[in-house]
């Protein structure tokens, strides 16, 4: 089943900057890809057409076969809460506890008070934050603030995971550690797209790669080609 | 299996509906909490509205007070008719028989020379000068006096009053009547316009701390709307945080308001004392003070709901 797909999508910002050009490509449930390229050339464009942050200028973006151009109104934050988010620099509430921030999105949900409890300790222990839960986001390291992004990201269940440059602050060490956890998710279902210019990273991962080049589509690696690379 | 699935539908709506329970009682808390954690801007922001809020409160009082005394004046709409020395009670009483029947009069009351002799004594001042000047004397020097109220055009009866053969003198107050009357009204108008500006400045005060609450808290709305929350849930926090704006201002308007009250009330009850009258200033009563809270709570909960409204509008995604 094909979770996200692109069908020549175009972005052109007011006063003329294209930061997409014609990008077309799908991704399938329970799939991990990359998005590459240089600074500027287009991956936080093509994150915040996802996230219904921007809107195409041309073309279309399906999420679960759904045209997001139809997408308005009280329903934009519906679809958001179907995509979970990353930033690289962690966008947690800094006057909310790690365990609140965690339960946010279950509570944009309406899930019930116990349940969000529950969820969120199983949740804060997956991810080795168990003790962290009543700590405030700036009592925790930059690794801990980018695990509790992940876990926020998560816990909803989202269909599709948007990371935008996750490991851009972090050691190589916690880098791996927070690619391991993404590589983990497609197993549960939830397809996972990843924004670096990391390529160091990208290509240890051994997932599909899209390039893009001053917002076009430069090229569509598959794992295995990316081996032989 | 349906019975299953609807009872499912049931819980996940009221686990919804206690959701947003709790995120008005979370709004209203943390509201609160933002209030007091700026003391000095918050009481600089409600020390604005809260005058903004007595002024037109405090003028609309003093309307409602002078329209008491301009209600008193009303009620003694009487025509007074002064008979002529010569006319005796028996005359008198005659004449206020005869009016009485008339179908613009609607009561006639005779103050005889002694009746109003007796009036006079009961008045410290003038008891001493009564006898002072004698009984006799001073019964001779009041006059017998008609109090006739009007059932209808008032000025028509008073004229015909006039052409009375006993009547001396004819008084009546109608054009001062007029007059308070027509200054009431404008009082009232100059009330309504005052409220209207300085409730909208009250709105405009709150809006503009809501704005730069707002402004501060970007990221965090930012943040909360990528991860899906509706406008409601964004705006909610920010509405309680004006309607407490709101409710402190309309609390500091009626403490002001209860300060003057007390400070004039004493000095203005020895003054109309003086003047043989028992007025007494009249503050709000619980019912309008609690009216008082709910309209500037409401004022800042509409200029909270503006701006937030309007930035909300402003985060929707770009279209080119």
């Amino acid at each position: 089943m094909t979770v996200l797909r692109f069908d020549n999508v175009s972005k052109q910002y007011p006063g003329g900057h294209v930061a997409l050009g014609d990008v077309s490509f799908a991704v399938d449930a329970g799939e991990m890809l990359f998005v590459t390229g240089h600074s500027g050339a287009g991956k936080s464009t093509l994150l915040k057409l996802i996230q219904l942050a921007e809107r195409p200028s041309r073309g279309a973006v399906l999420v679960s076969e759904r045209n997001l151009a139809k997408v308005r109104g009280g329903r934009v934050a519906d679809h958001r809460r179907n995509v979970g988010v990353v930033y690289q620099n962690h966008q947690l509430l800094m006057d909310r506890s790690v365990a609140e921030n965690v339960a946010l999105p279950l509570i944009l949900r309406g899930i019930r008070r116990g349940e969000i409890s529950k969820r969120v300790r199983v949740m804060l222990d997956k991810l080795g934050l168990g003790e962290r839960g009543h700590s405030l986001p700036s009592q925790l390291s930059a690794g801990e603030q980018q695990r509790v992004g992940i876990a926020r990201a998560v816990i909803a269940e989202p269909l599709l995971l948007v990371a935008d440059e996750p490991t851009g602050n972090l050691d190589p060490t916690l880098s791996a550690e927070i690619m391991a956890l993404f590589a983990a998710l497609p197993e549960r279902g939830t397809s996972v797209l990843v924004a670096s210019h990391d390529l160091g990273l990208v290509k240890r991962m051994k997932k599909r790669v899209l390039v893009l080049d001053h917002g076009r589509l430069a090229d569509d690696i598959k794992p295995e080609e990316l081996a032989d690379a | 299996m349906p019975e299953r699935a609807s009872q499912r539908k049931d819980s996940a709506q009221s686990s919804r509906f206690g959701a947003w329970l709790d995120h008005h009682g979370y709004s209203i808390v943390a509201s609160l909490g933002r209030l007091l954690r700026k003391p000095w801007a918050t009481l600089l922001t409600v020390g604005v509205m809260g005058l903004a809020l007595a002024l037109p409160l405090g003028l609309w009082l003093l309307l409602g007070n002078l329209a008491r005394i301009g209600g008193e004046v009303e009620a003694s709409r009487d025509v007074a008719v002064f008979l002529k020395p010569a006319v005796d009670d028996a005359r008198a009483q005659a004449v206020a028989t005869a009016l009485s029947a008339r179908a613009d009069v609607g009561a006639v009351q005779l103050v005889t020379r002694d009746q109003a002799l007796e009036q006079l004594r009961t008045r410290p001042d003038m008891a001493a000068a009564i006898d002072a000047l004698g009984v006799d004397d001073a019964r001779a020097a009041l006059p017998t006096v008609l109090r006739v109220r009007p059932r209808g055009d008032e000025r028509l009866l008073a004229d015909s009053l006039r052409a009375l053969p006993e009547a001396e003198r004819v008084q009546h107050d109608l054009v001062w009547r007029e007059r308070l009357d027509a200054w009431l009204r404008f009082g009232g108008r100059v009330v309504l316009v005052l409220a209207t500006l300085l409730g909208l400045g009250a709105l405009l005060v709150v809006g503009n701390t809501v704005r730069l609450d707002i402004q501060s808290r970007r990221d965090e709305i930012s943040v909360l709307q990528l991860l899906g929350a509706r406008d409601g849930f964004v705006r909610r926090p920010f509405l309680y945080l004006g309607a407490w704006y709101g409710l402190a201002s309309g609390a500091l308007a009626l403490a002001a308001l209860t300060g003057a009250w007390a400070g004039l009330r004493q000095p203005l009850a020895d003054l109309a004392t003086r003047y043989g009258s028992a007025f007494a200033l009249r503050g709000l009563d619980p019912v309008q003070a609690l009216l008082v809270l709910a309209i500037a709570g409401v004022l800042g909960w509409l200029g909270a709901g503006v701006v937030t409204g309007h930035y909300l509008r402003q985060t929707r995604p770009t279209e080119t």
